[in-house]
């Protein structure tokens, strides 16, 4: 038998510490990672995956170049 | 798959990838040495080659060699990609993107880059990582809750 103090409410666990997970918010997960994966545009409202598009934008652009300015 | 990988690992140097595009090609030399070595267990080949990726990307960081910059020659047209300003930008928030995912533990930051990076599918990442794809998608929705936390926290800050 589990207790709880009544004064110290249980103590909630995320996603991100082991708890269970919401199966449409997995796949809905899925869905948007899928998308970055194949390098399709995805909202970027949320700033996780926002950061992600822009690793993945960064590591995919060919090795730099040299730019230049024609003189006037 | 490869190139990306480690990109996504090693970053920059100097503003340039050369450091983890050797590191890459060194991976090829290396997946190509032990082909003859190679047994067909039943798991993907893309296992055995993330295998050594990882094992190569660990040894650059702990050598953490620094070595010439490379400077390409001069064009002789006009350079079509992004400007400065572009270019910075696109820096900046792909090396806040990297301090990030470094802070998650070692195998949700695994499974991300593999996922996202190299653009495995959830399929592709449970064989290299030893994971069944439903155990791959709960866990990459647990590391990206963290690093939404971690970025919402930073912003907040």
């Amino acid at each position: 038998m589990t207790t709880v103090h009544p004064l110290r409410p249980a103590r909630e666990r995320g996603p991100d510490d082991g708890g269970a997970c919401d199966g449409a918010a997995v796949a809905g997960t899925d869905a948007l990672l899928e998308a970055l994966s194949r390098r399709e545009p995805v909202p970027t409202a949320d700033p996780a995956i926002a950061l992600l598009a822009a690793l993945v934008d960064d590591v995919d652009q060919r090795r730099s170049s040299v730019s230049i300015t024609p003189s006037t | 798959m490869v190139v990306r990988y480690c990109r996504a690992r090693l970053g920059r140097v100097s503003g340039q990838y050369h450091i983890a595009d050797d590191v890459a090609q060194e991976v090829c030399i290396a997946v190509l040495s032990a082909l003859p070595r190679y047994r067909d267990m039943g798991r993907p080949f893309a296992s055995f080659v993330f295998g050594i990726a990882s094992h190569k990307v660990a040894d650059a960081l702990r050598s953490s060699v620094r070595s010439a910059v490379p400077t390409q020659d001069l064009p002789d047209g006009p350079d079509d990609g992004p400007g400065p300003e572009e270019t910075v930008v696109r820096y900046i928030e792909a090396e806040h993107a990297r301090r990030l995912l470094s802070r998650l533990p070692d195998n949700q930051r695994e499974l991300l880059i593999l996922r996202v990076v190299s653009g495995l599918s959830a399929e592709e990442t449970g064989n290299v990582l030893g994971m069944s794809p439903g155990a791959v998608r709960v866990a990459q929705h647990r590391a990206l809750a963290r690093l939404r936390a971690m970025a919402e926290l930073e912003s907040t800050a």
